[in-house]
């Protein structure tokens, strides 16, 4: 509707100016304005923001958070702010926070969302820097952002040096490459490559990514099991598996015929959010490094 | 008929693909190793050659599986088109795949362990309750075709729109399903061969059997009577076989689009007239389209990050070949149609009705505005929080001006074609938009809402144009105006499973706009919208004379001194045009567009005037309580409006039909 016939504009401007009006006029009910309440969309920024000690008042999700996160935990008296598509306006005007953080996957949530508080977009994974630089960046902005500079530069320098430790113990364990799946169903999986964080943590320590494909912008490629067979590697299976897929697997004869099954010496991980930020690579540096010793010492 | 000088009988069509697809085979295993090594891989694998095991493990039972699956809807396809007489119908027409689809995600987030029981069950039981469900609805009118196709739609719809519903909330849960949803054919192993094929030849043993009653029903209803045939039973066995053979394949390798609809059409239209010939060449030709199609794709999909699922890539292939099509079809106007007006029942006075109607408007556009959950659980606003309405103003009035235009252009569309199945979105003008939109996504990330406007407009007039385009010549004959939009609609729901099966994390962006949510409107968009609705509305009447002529055949409408082809071009741009605005607004699910028609007739507004109006109300309280409804229920997370109200609407639509 490109050309607006000049009496809707006058109805919209004095409908809008009676909103205005209202709003003006009334006293602005419930809660005070929140002058550092900060609201994050994207779950990557909430996790980062916990980590720097300042955690969000509102989150979207925040159940899925905890079931597809896990840790950092955010604390209990966050607000569920809905969908992480459509994040519910009227409670994000309750809450009334100083600024809302989204990933540009959700930019098109601005203009609502800049009638509220001030939007911050902050842009990671977009496959132009090495992802572990934009992750240290994006550290660094949230930081500035929340008055945490100290603490940002501590979460930096302590997931490194961890990293760098974790780096050494491996050397001396066996050095096979790595497959780093997650499982669709029995028949497909989500191979982690080039731009994705477990490739990111696999490169500080020194482990070698067997999976040389080409992936999209967040580090994956959707693969048939049969793109598995000809790899030489050790597979590396991020949980959770979908429901039936264990037992179905059991009569799957590509599966069983993989090399690393042939052998029974795949990995299996306890949950990692994929697409997070330091703590995520952290948490997903420590599952590997334990699995990989405790596979080294049987 | 193909009017090209080499007739392409049945016979020579497959004899075509067949050696399509054996080229592109034998390439394929030329390619991973030496011919005869590769059918060696067939029986005797080599356990330390990676090749070979891909061959045995991946490889040929692929191949089995897509031509079983091929003929397997080929053949339910047939049945389908033969029992409901109506080219447009196909094996998913009876709700089968959504409602296994359906039946996988519940099983899935709320009871994991039927899955001990296998997959396959899951499916088929969803497929089952479904087609049951089906069935009920239009089992007191003996299963006419018409009423069997209106049920199978509106379960359909209603699946989908739980499914929808569903994947909105646990996308992350349920991604593995999505791939499923597009239909892959990778295997890994030959179990899935081993479900299929016993099932399969018991499908086509029980059709042969079946293959003289099903043939009296090319006859109409009163002669087949007249034969002393049951009618209800011969339906009710030749559905119940087709949706056992789709619930099969469906079950196995996930929904595969197109096959089933276009097997039995290109048959047909190649000659084969009678059913025993369809039933033979239509399962072949299904499967050897089928596996053609997966064969390129191996060859053509290897370099990228994400895979192609071959089933929406059938439906997209298809589109084209279905569009190709449209002007060769012998189509003509005048099949025999149930008579759907006989049945409903004309209220005595129209007026008082809409006045009633008016007044639950308004109660419904209070009640949205005044009355939701805040952080204190419910309440009602008082003075001190009207600046809540700055949110609220602009969805009602969205929600309600979207469910008029989406009510209006549904009437219009289906007094036009005569079809109860025709909706906006059949229309492929949603589709339409809604691929540009997708695209837009995409590729323009953060666009502007202005800039997305443009693109969804750009979308709605190519579709619009292709539709002048190809039915200019025809008049704008409904069939073909149909099958037009079906084509364009089967592209998009190709374009989006593969887009969600990819299972990139901007998808969610794409379901949580495709659910159709008054989420994203502001308070200019939305006065736009009201305001154009209002105006459609008035400008649809003087077209009410129209809308009580055309429906009664081109014969009687050219006597009563209407020009037919103007007259469909003019109420065809107004559809455009309506449906292109909401769909902008409220996303594609357009279900009001189905529904209010139908709700205004089965309230009693009969004649097109009324209808025009009825319909325009209907849509536009169930949109508001749509949308107040999908604010409230899972409060602080909102169902879009568009979702809510085919739940709300299919609801009262299955009542409705329950009691014809």
């Amino acid at each position: 509707m490109p050309t607006v016939p000049l009496f809707l504009h006058t109805v919209c401007r004095w409908i809008r100016r009676f909103t205005l009006l209202w709003i003006t006029l009334l006293p602005t009910s419930g809660v005070l304005a929140n002058d550092d309440a900060i609201a994050a969309i994207d779950w990557t920024l909430a996790e980062t923001l916990v980590a720097l000690d300042a955690p969000p008042a509102g989150v979207a999700q925040v159940d899925a958070y905890h079931a597809w996160v896990g840790e950092p935990e955010l604390p209990d008296d966050v607000v569920d702010l809905g969908l992480r598509t459509q994040p519910n306006l009227e409670r994000l005007s309750e809450l009334d926070p100083s600024r809302i953080l989204i990933s540009p996957m959700f930019a098109g949530l601005t203009p609502k969302l800049s009638r509220i508080a001030e939007v911050e977009t902050l842009d990671f994974y977009n496959g132009e820097r090495e992802l572990w630089d934009q992750l240290v960046a994006l550290t660094h902005r949230l930081g500035d952002m929340v008055d945490q500079e100290a603490e940002a530069d501590a979460l930096i320098e302590r997931t490194e040096t961890r990293l760098e430790r974790q780096r050494q113990t491996l050397s001396s364990t066996d050095d096979r490459p790595l497959l780093m799946i997650q499982l669709m169903d029995e028949r497909h999986a989500r191979v982690f490559g080039d731009h994705s964080l477990l490739q990111a943590v696999t490169d500080r320590l020194e482990l070698e990514n067997a999976w040389q494909g080409t992936t999209n912008a967040w580090g994956f490629s959707l693969v048939g099991l049969e793109d598995l067979m000809g790899i030489e590697a050790r597979l590396v299976v991020i949980k959770p598996l979908p429901v039936g897929v264990k037992a179905r697997l059991a009569d799957s004869g590509l599966w069983q015929q993989l090399p690393s099954v042939k052998r029974d010496d795949v990995i299996w991980l306890d949950p990692v959010w994929t697409f997070g930020a330091l703590p995520s690579a952290q948490r997903f540096a420590d599952l590997l490094t334990e699995a990989l010793e405790d596979a080294d010492r049987a | 008929m193909l009017d090209i000088p080499y007739r392409l009988t049945p016979p020579r069509l497959c004899l075509i693909f067949s050696l399509f697809a054996l080229g592109l085979a034998g390439l394929a295993l030329q390619h991973a190793s030496p011919l005869s090594t590769g059918l060696e891989a067939l029986f005797a694998p080599d356990a330390g050659n990676a090749t070979q095991l891909v061959l045995h493990y991946g490889w040929w039972p692929r191949l089995t599986i897509a031509l079983l699956a091929g003929a397997g809807l080929g053949l339910a396809g047939v049945l389908m088109q033969q029992v409901l007489r109506n080219p447009l119908a196909a094996p998913t027409t009876l709700g089968v795949a959504s409602g296994a689809n359906l039946g996988l995600m519940v099983a899935t987030l709320m009871a994991p362990w039927l899955f001990d029981f296998g997959r396959e069950w899951v499916a088929l039981a969803g497929g089952g309750l479904a087609m049951g469900l089906v069935f009920l609805l239009s089992w007191r009118r003996g299963l006419a075709p018409m009423v069997v196709v209106l049920a199978g739609l509106v379960v359909n719809l209603y699946a989908g729109a739980l499914g929808m519903a569903l994947l909105l909330f646990h996308q992350e849960t349920l991604k593995g399903l999505l791939i499923w949803g597009a239909g892959s054919l990778s295997q890994s192993g030959w179990d899935g061969v081993g479900f299929l094929w016993p099932r399969l030849v018991v499908g086509a043993v029980l059709a042969a059997i079946m293959l003289r009653p099903l043939a009296i029903l090319d006859l109409d209803d009163a002669n087949a009577r007249s034969l002393g045939v049951s009618l209800k039973s011969v339906r009710l066995a030749g559905l119940g076989l087709g949706v056992f053979l789709t619930a099969c394949v469906v079950s196995v390798v996930g929904v595969i689009g197109f096959i089933g609809l276009a097997a039995p059409a290109i048959v047909r239209l190649s000659g084969a007239r009678r059913l025993s010939q369809r039933l033979v060449w239509a399962p072949l030709l299904g499967a050897l389209l089928l596996a053609s199609t997966d064969l390129l794709l191996q060859r053509f999909s290897g370099a990228l990050p994400t895979l192609i699922p071959t089933g929406a890539t059938t439906a997209a292939l298809g589109a084209p070949l279905l569009l190709w099509l449209i002007p060769r079809l012998g189509l003509h106007g005048g099949n025999p149609v149930s008579g759907q007006h006989a049945i409903m029942r004309r209220h005595p006075a129209p007026e008082r009705l809409a006045m009633v109607l008016s007044g639950v408007l308004v109660l419904a556009a209070i009640m949205a505005l005044m009355t939701g959950q805040g952080a204190d659980g419910w309440q009602w606003l008082g003075p001190s929080q009207w600046s809540t309405l700055e949110w609220r103003l602009p969805r009602l009035l969205a929600a309600a001006g979207s469910g008029i235009m989406l009510a209006v252009a549904g009437t219009l569309i289906q007094r036009l074609t005569a079809n109860p199945m025709a909706s906006p979105e059949v229309l492929g003008i949603s589709g339409g938009t809604a691929i540009a939109l997708i695209g837009a996504m995409y590729f323009l990330p953060g666009a502007s809402h202005l800039t997305m406007i443009g693109i969804g407009t750009l979308g709605a007039l190519a579709v619009l144009g292709l539709l002048v385009l190809l039915n200019h010549r025809s008049g704008f004959l409904p069939e073909r105006l149909l099958l037009t939009g079906v084509a364009v609609t089967a592209l998009f729901d190709a374009l989006r499973a593969i887009v969600l099966a990819g299972g990139d994390p901007r998808g969610q962006q794409v379901i949580a706009w495709l659910s159709g949510s008054t989420y994203y409107v502001d308070l200019t968009t939305a006065v736009i919208v009201a305001a154009g609705a209002l105006l459609a509305a008035l400008a649809a009447r003087p077209f009410a004379r129209w809308l009580d002529i055309l429906p009664l055949g081109t014969p009687t409408a050219r006597g009563l001194g209407i020009h037919i082809g103007q007259a469909r071009l003019l109420l065809l741009g107004l559809v455009a045009l309506l449906t292109a605005c909401a769909t902008l607004v409220v996303g594609p699910l357009s279900f009001v567009g189905l529904l209010a028609p139908h709700m205004a007739r089965l309230m009693g507004f009969a004649r097109g005037r009324s209808q025009l109006m009825g319909a325009a109300l209907v849509g536009a309280v169930l949109m508001t309580i749509a949308d107040w409804l999908g604010r409230q229920l899972l409060y602080p997370e909102e169902l879009p409006a568009g979702l809510v109200a085919s739940l709300v609407g299919g609801a009262y639509f299955m009542w409705g039909l329950r009691r014809l």
